[in-house]
């Protein structure tokens, strides 16, 4: 069955400030639905002059939200996650529609970023501080969470709209105001949710969208009035823009980056969820995404373990239906745009030259499921015989691509799991409870799966990542979300 | 085309149910001796659905396998429930067997196909199936007082 569209005609997407649906004076760029390779929206360029006004808006706000109960903030949280349920299913279309993701992947998209809501409704609670009497005879000393003022948030393209939500809830709860620069070749779930926030009663100026691209970023990194950055994106934007300038600034800063996950497959895992989670890992959102896997490495020196499974493998992913994310029966949508094609396509050839042999050409006999133009689509590559040192053993390709290699035995798979640079969600496929342990204390990854494939922290976990995958201290979600956009002040207290 | 994500198999199970309530609705119009059970039925289809869809939009996720933990082919379940006039109740009742069985069928299959993979997923279609074997039991016990 193929799932009606949201989005009709093509709308000119707006800024929402101060509580107002505002039209940028900025340049109009293109919004592409990458399965149908045809436009659905307009999205501005915002100037400098419309983040600032944002900014303005937002620090205006600020005192009295501030001093809003924190039950009465999350009192309109509550309202925005009730109404988040009632369009559950008009924004999980229109992620798929705006994204090029399948359904089943924007519903679970838009169920982790209303838990992020959900969790941040308990922040009468999460905020509390703590205290101790007596510290000396008659004197007391206690923490109280305040919070900053304004944070600006960063949303990249791959999850338009739960990534948003693993700061914003937590910023507004803790009584901050927030600024949110969606990605521009998405910006339609953040244009739903503002309309959401507007009908759940928040203040005008407490949630503020400004489009755009490199001009609004710059000037939330410039301006004296942001207090900090949430970003997710890219490693070399995360380190060398968002975290380096932020820290010339004196602004906190959370900057998620990229990854390259190892998958490690011990011969006694079971082989058919191994396989089916692997697919979900490796194609789910078409590689897309941090906590994809990237690398699998097959663990023993049984050749005939390795054949069977590899077989499997090739067999499952020969499978994998093509197509439009709004048609049911589609397992894997689009890449998001040509560009993105061409980059993983590169990619692809890469491995070829350095001698990685192509198991099965994600480049030929794309077969889409329906009538659509093939622009973005690509069908799922597997290269065997990869070392860690090749550009497809070691780069994020951000696509469909699985890149096999073998290790000798557990310690082997590990290294290789620490030698690369990130260190974002690698996961071992075992049976035995003391390999898991040992892959669990031994990598240096901020996530760690355990027969899981897409190791995605709850909202009510922090989202972690370590070496070049994450720049910052705290993390988005949960308890550090609320450290992250509160500062601790500590009373020291005697009465004579 | 045999189907392999969520939502596809959650849209046939939301068929199986809106097709199975229509049949019960029009057995009630027709038979009004068992009037009662057979209403009590096609509401108790609308409440299936329902379990369905919190379950399934409750839990789904992107860590889940909610585009690979399936392969069903859709065919296999469908029972033709239309009543051709004249059709006795006896037959009916048979024709109403016939059709819980195919859908126990599908729930478990789908329980098991999906097990360890959609979380509380394949729970809730267990569940269902569990229903629907013992509304199979009750439709026996109808067709043994018909004789």
């Amino acid at each position: 069955m193929i799932l009606e569209e949201p989005i009709k005609g093509v709308p000119l997407v707006k800024n929402f400030i101060d509580g107002e649906w505002v039209e940028s004076k900025g340049e109009i760029k293109d919004v592409v639905n990458p399965a149908k390779y045809e436009v659905i929206a307009k999205v501005p360029i915002s100037t400098k002059d419309e983040i600032e006004a944002a900014v303005e808006a937002a620090k205006a706000a600020f005192p009295d939200w501030r001093r809003t109960t924190p039950l009465a903030r999350a009192r309109c949280l509550f309202r925005l996650k009730e109404l988040l349920e009632e369009h559950f299913e008009e924004v999980s279309r229109v992620q798929t529609q705006e994204h090029g993701k399948t359904i089943d992947e924007s519903r679970g998209e838009t169920r982790r970023g209303i838990e992020n809501v959900e969790v941040a409704c308990g922040i009468p609670t999460l905020m509390m501080g703590y205290n101790l009497e007596d510290i000396a005879t008659g004197i007391d000393e206690y923490v109280i969470r305040q919070p900053l003022g304004v944070f600006g948030i960063i949303g990249p393209f791959n999850f338009p709209f739960m990534i948003p939500l693993w700061s914003a809830p937590y910023a507004v709860a803790t009584g901050n105001c927030v600024v949110i620069k969606p990605s521009s070749e998405v910006p339609l779930s953040q244009m739903k949710i503002a309309e959401l926030v507007d009908e759940a009663g928040f203040p005008p100026g407490v949630w503020n969208v400004v489009n755009g691209g490199r001009t609004v970023v710059n000037g939330m990194l410039d301006h004296p009035d942001i207090q900090g950055i949430a970003f997710v994106g890219s490693t070399p934007t995360a380190r060398d823009v968002i975290y380096k300038r932020c820290g010339e600034t004196g602004k906190r800063v959370l900057a998620q980056g990229g990854a390259k996950n190892f998958m490690v497959i011990m011969p006694d895992c079971s082989v058919r969820a191994t396989i089916l989670a692997l697919m979900t890992s490796f194609f789910g959102n078409t590689g897309q995404r941090c906590l994809s896997g990237a690398n699998l490495v097959i663990v023993g020196e049984d050749d005939e373990f390795y054949k069977s499974f590899m077989d499997a493998v090739v067999a499952t992913t020969s499978k994998i239906v093509i197509g439009c994310g709004l048609d049911e029966s589609v397992q894997m949508g689009p890449l998001h745009d040509k560009e993105k094609k061409e980059k993983v396509i590169r990619y692809i050839e890469s491995g070829l030259q350095q001698g990685a042999k192509l198991r099965l050409d994600g480049r030929k006999n794309i077969k889409v499921v329906g009538d659509y133009p093939d622009t973005c689509f690509l069908g799922p590559t597997i290269f065997e015989d990869v070392t860690p040192d090749m550009k497809i053993g070691s780069e994020e390709i951000f696509g469909p691509v699985m890149s096999v290699m073998r290790a000798k035995n557990l310690d082997e798979a590990i290294e290789m799991c620490n030698s690369n640079l990130f260190g974002n969600a690698h996961a071992v496929f075992t049976s035995s409870g003391k390999i898991a342990r040992e892959f669990q204390y031994r990598v240096t990854s901020g996530n760690i799966g355990i027969n899981v494939g897409i190791v995605a922290p709850m909202a009510f976990f922090p989202f972690s990542g370590m070496k070049q995958s994450f720049f910052g201290i705290l993390h988005t979600q949960g308890r550090e979300a609320v450290r992250f956009f509160t500062e601790s002040k500590v009373v020291i207290q005697r009465w004579f | 085309m045999n189907l392999q994500t969520a939502s596809a198999v959650i849209s046939l199970a939301k068929s199986l149910e809106d097709e199975s309530a229509k049949f019960y609705q029009d057995l009630a119009q027709r038979y009004a001796e068992d009037k009662d059970v057979l209403v009590s039925f096609a509401t108790e289809n609308r409440k299936n659905i329902v379990q369905i869809e919190r379950a399934y939009y409750g839990v789904i996720s992107d860590a889940i396998e909610g585009c690979f933990a399936f392969d069903i082919e859709p065919d296999v379940y469908k029972v033709e429930t239309a009543l051709a006039e004249g059709t006795s109740y006896h037959d009916a009742l048979g024709k109403a067997i016939e059709l819980e069985e195919k859908i126990v069928k599908f729930y478990t299959d789908a329980a098991e196909q999906s097990k360890s993979l959609m979380a509380d997923v394949p729970r809730a279609f267990a569940l269902i199936a569990r229903k629907r074997s013992e509304r199979q039991a009750k439709l026996r016990s109808l067709l043994g007082k018909e004789g």
